[in-house]
């Protein structure tokens, strides 16, 4: 080392200090953009082809700026009906018959690359997405659409299997449609690999910029959109998987916005104090529970040896104070659902509070059923059996995780004792879909139809892993979704029948809190999808004068 | 041969163990058994096992590792547009490692005993105790969120003018290098410095030293041309240890700083049992392994004339 050394180390640091000082002044400001940070990054924006794991919110987030359906849900987000969605590509619809649907274009509507919109793009879309081998999810989701024709440029037809509530719902909501002069000279198999989805094209408010891998998608908004040019002109989705890379983004003022600030409420108090943040609540489509198998995961062909009592159900769950789980994990940021329903369903209205907890009469429960403290060592036992289930849980889940011990605790005082098993993600959803569990802590995203409950809750559910089979729900479901009288009221029947055999302890239904910086006006954010609304957003005045562009 | 071995046990200790890649698709949504076949297919996971190995073979001698499982994308292009992040970070605490963490332990040993050895021991028994996570945690917070000094995350601000020059460019980049870089470095370099002085104490104490003291050479020269020199063999193994792990081992790290880098990706693959990705990253890792048991040979071999390449 020469006496050269010290001063080379110096002349590198002040080289560094300048440098990375003349990068700090390359940005001028936010002007008219907004940096989004999320979870996860948009890696296939492009309805038909968001199937897998590509059927992720980045992916969603994007795809609902680049594209747009035919219609919105309304801001009820009611998906029974033909009245409560909001015109897009469409400017309006008729119903010819019970089974048909016809829908206007708008004739305003282009493509970003200037070409206009048209029933044929609507009629490509849809035989792509009833593909099953493109689209499995998808042609499951569109299995009541027998058939859809252009009648000429700008009316589009839909052709029902039966008549039902959510026939709208079901040709507007679930694909946005793509610019076929684009891309049916692509494969379905190759339009993945196409340089169409490096560079997507949609009928959105916002456009493709770029993609850097990693970091962040670049959409810039659509001058010319139909619907009214958007206010914020540059819209920045940043990525940070960790929650606290995202809460230290949007702290530091790099991010303007966040979704979902997580758990624990210490975050929420942090953002909340940052007077350059507002916090907005919005009802989510996750509901989380306590799962009773009702068959032994021995041997699925017999009933589970403690739980298929639906007597031990009950006393489980009146044995939990389920208000104080939600309160101690979430503060006031969750309720204790009704039944399966999370805060997004539009069900939720009208049915009834969820039973308090009544640690008498879940021992009493427990004692009619032959459970007893025959040894005094406050576990209950049977045929000298002690009363233990084990209660399994993804290791990703830091909520089921503090609320899993807290369970534990609660029903302990009432002589059950929980095994607390957490599993590696893979290995726990492994487990769970093969029934090998006693009492599994789930949670459950759901969709904003109702219909999605069959899944988990009707007797061959694809999602329904602990046997629960009760025919009334089943029927009650069936009528729902089918049937000619008010669906709200079958929908919370059903539900009132799910709840009253105990299939599982209902815990929580989260309110995500989203930040949003100040500045921006007009701001709301629809529990359908976080950003859908960005177009209709503006900035404020003087900031955007003082900051920008 | 090595990278044979390993290729042939990733790939099957990879499927023995448990968790179907699939399933971690449901994570959210129920996902419908009809599904589940259709893109079982598309990942050629409904074959044997024997068949996807040999499959995954053709791949790689055509250059193709498979299409990531949760991505959706290529692996080669995920792991080319990862690999960038991961080996300027990499690169950075390697350089700061091996230059202020020599310097810093050939300082030590030739001033042992006194005062500067004391607290500069101190001060790397301090920095190897502090776990790297931990660390990052409390440099983002402090430095990025309550003094805003530097950005608390992210590699680069999306912001930033699209008419600016180069040089503002890589100083973005640098700002956003500092944090991540100085939470693995103050780990490393405590564990370099150890390494070194312990090295150089040795070599001081050894009779040639005293035979170049004697001749009347400058203590600088006595430390850096004929101490130092041989001093550096135990450096130069950790070297080799370190160059894979950077690639690998950053994984807190990454996740604090929301560095778009390789680790993160790989540890995001096994818990989602993502196998194409996992095997792209493994091999990539496996190839650094290879790479640095071959760079600390010829270190070797140019630093001691009795070793020779061959």
């Amino acid at each position: 080392m020469t006496p050269w050394t010290p001063r080379i180390a110096i002349a590198a640091v002040l080289a560094c200090a300048v440098v990375t000082t003349v990068g700090a002044q390359a940005n001028r400001g936010r002007g008219t953009s907004i940096v989004i940070v999320t979870g996860g990054q948009a890696t296939l924006p492009i309805p038909t082809l968001m199937e897998g794991a590509e059927a992720s919110v980045g992916n969603l987030d994007v795809a609902d700026q680049l594209f747009l359906r035919l219609a919105d849900l309304g801001p009820k987000l009611l998906t029974a009906g033909d009245s409560h969605f909001v015109p897009a590509l469409a400017r309006s619809w008729t119903r010819r018959d019970s089974v048909t649907l016809a829908f206007d274009l708008d004739s305003r509507a282009r493509w970003h690359d200037g070409t206009p919109v048209t029933a044929r793009d609507v009629v490509f879309t849809i035989t792509r997405a009833k593909n099953p081998t493109v689209a499995p999810r998808l042609s499951e989701l569109l299995r009541q659409i027998a058939s859809v024709t252009a009648e000429g440029p700008g009316r589009v037809v839909f052709r029902f299997v039966q008549p039902y509530a959510e026939q709208l719902y079901d040709a507007t909501f679930h694909v946005a449609p793509l610019p076929s002069h684009l891309l049916d000279s692509i494969s379905p198999t190759e339009m993945r690999r196409s340089a169409y989805v490096t560079r997507p094209i949609g009928s959105g408010a916002y456009r493709w910029v770029r993609n850097v891998p990693g970091q962040f998608v670049e959409l810039a908004a659509v001058q010319s959109f139909f619907l009214g040019t958007p206010k914020i002109g540059r819209v920045i989705l940043r990525t940070a998987a960790d929650a606290s890379a995202r809460l230290n983004l949007l702290l530091s003022g790099q991010a303007d916005a966040m979704d979902i600030i997580p758990p624990p409420p210490e975050n929420l108090r942090r953002v909340a104090a940052d007077s350059t943040l507002r916090l907005i609540s919005v009802p989510s489509s996750t509901v989380g529970y306590l799962l009773f198998n009702q068959r032994d995961p021995k041997n699925r062909a017999r009933p589970h040896p403690v739980l298929a009592d639906i007597r031990v159900r009950r006393a489980i769950t009146l044995g939990l104070d389920r208000r104080q789980l939600v309160q101690a994990v979430f503060g006031t940021q969750a309720v204790v659902p009704y039944g399966p329903v999370s805060q997004m369903l539009w069900i939720r209205h009208g049915a009834p509070e969820p039973e308090a907890p009544n640690v008498s009469e879940a021992r009493r429960l427990l004692a009619a059923t032959g459970w007893g403290d025959s040894d005094g060592d406050g576990t209950l036992d049977r045929e000298g059996r002690p009363l233990r289930l084990l209660l399994s849980l993804p290791n990703t889940s830091g909520v089921r995780r503090q609320m899993a011990l807290l369970v534990q605790e609660q029903l302990r005082r009432i002589g059950i004792q929980i095994e607390i098993q957490q599993l590696e993600f893979p290995i726990w959803q492994e487990r769970r879909t093969a029934g090998d569990f006693d009492v599994d802590f789930s949670s459950v995203s759901q969709d904003a139809s109702p219909s999605g409950l069959t899944q988990s809750w009707a007797c061959t559910g694809g999602n329904n892993v602990a046997g629960y089979c009760d025919r009334t729900v089943d029927s009650l479901m069936t009528e729902a979704i089918v049937g000619r009288g008010d669906p709200a009221e079958t929908w919370i029947d059903a539900v009132r029948q799910i709840e009253e055999g105990a299939p599982a302890a209902f815990i929580y239904a989260p309110t995500f809190a989203y930040a949003v910086n100040r500045r921006y006006r007009a701001v709301t954010i629809s529990p359908q999808s976080s950003w859908i609304t960005l177009r209709k957003w503006s900035v404020s005045q003087d900031q955007e004068s003082h900051r920008g562009k | 041969m090595t990278f044979a071995v390993a290729l042939g046990l990733l790939f099957f200790l990879m499927r023995a163990a448990p968790g179907d890649p699939l399933f971690r698709l449901s994570a959210d949504r129920p996902i419908s058994p009809q599904e589940i076949k259709v893109l079982r297919a598309r990942y050629g996971l409904d074959r044997p096992v024997g068949e996807q190995l040999g499959a995954f073979v053709g791949g790689l001698l055509r250059g193709d590792l498979g299409v990531s499982i949760e991505h959706g994308r290529p692996v080669t292009a995920l792991l080319a547009e990862r690999l960038p992040a991961t080996m300027l970070l990499g690169g950075s605490v390697l350089l700061l490692n091996f230059t202020l963490g020599l310097w810093l332990g050939v300082r030590q040993a030739v001033r042992h005993g006194r005062r500067e050895d004391r607290w500069l021991t101190t001060a790397s028994l301090t920095g190897y105790a502090m776990p790297s996570f931990w660390l990052g945690l409390v440099l983002a917070w402090l430095v990025g969120v309550e003094w805003r000094l530097l950005p608390a995350a992210g590699m680069q601000d999306p912001l930033m003018d699209a008419d600016a020059g180069w040089l503002a460019r890589v100083g973005d980049i640098l700002r956003h290098l500092i944090l991540p870089t100085a939470t693995m470095s103050i780990v490393s370099i405590a564990a370099t410095m150890r390494y070194q002085r312990a090295a150089m104490l040795e070599v001081l104490r050894l009779p040639y030293i005293v035979t170049a003291r004697s001749k009347g050479l400058s203590e600088r020269l006595v430390t850096w041309r004929h101490g130092w020199r041989n001093a550096l063999f135990p450096v130069i193994t950790l070297f080799g240890l370190w160059l894979p792990i950077l690639v690998s081992g950053s994984v807190f790290v990454e996740a604090v700083f929301a560095w778009p880098g390789l680790g993160s990706l790989a540890a995001n693959a096994v818990g989602s049992r993502d196998y194409p990705l996992l095997m792209g990253a493994s091999l990539l890792v496996a190839a650094l392994v290879v790479v640095a048991g071959f760079l600390t040979d010829v270190a070797y071999a140019l630093l001691d004339p009795r070793v020779r390449l061959g």
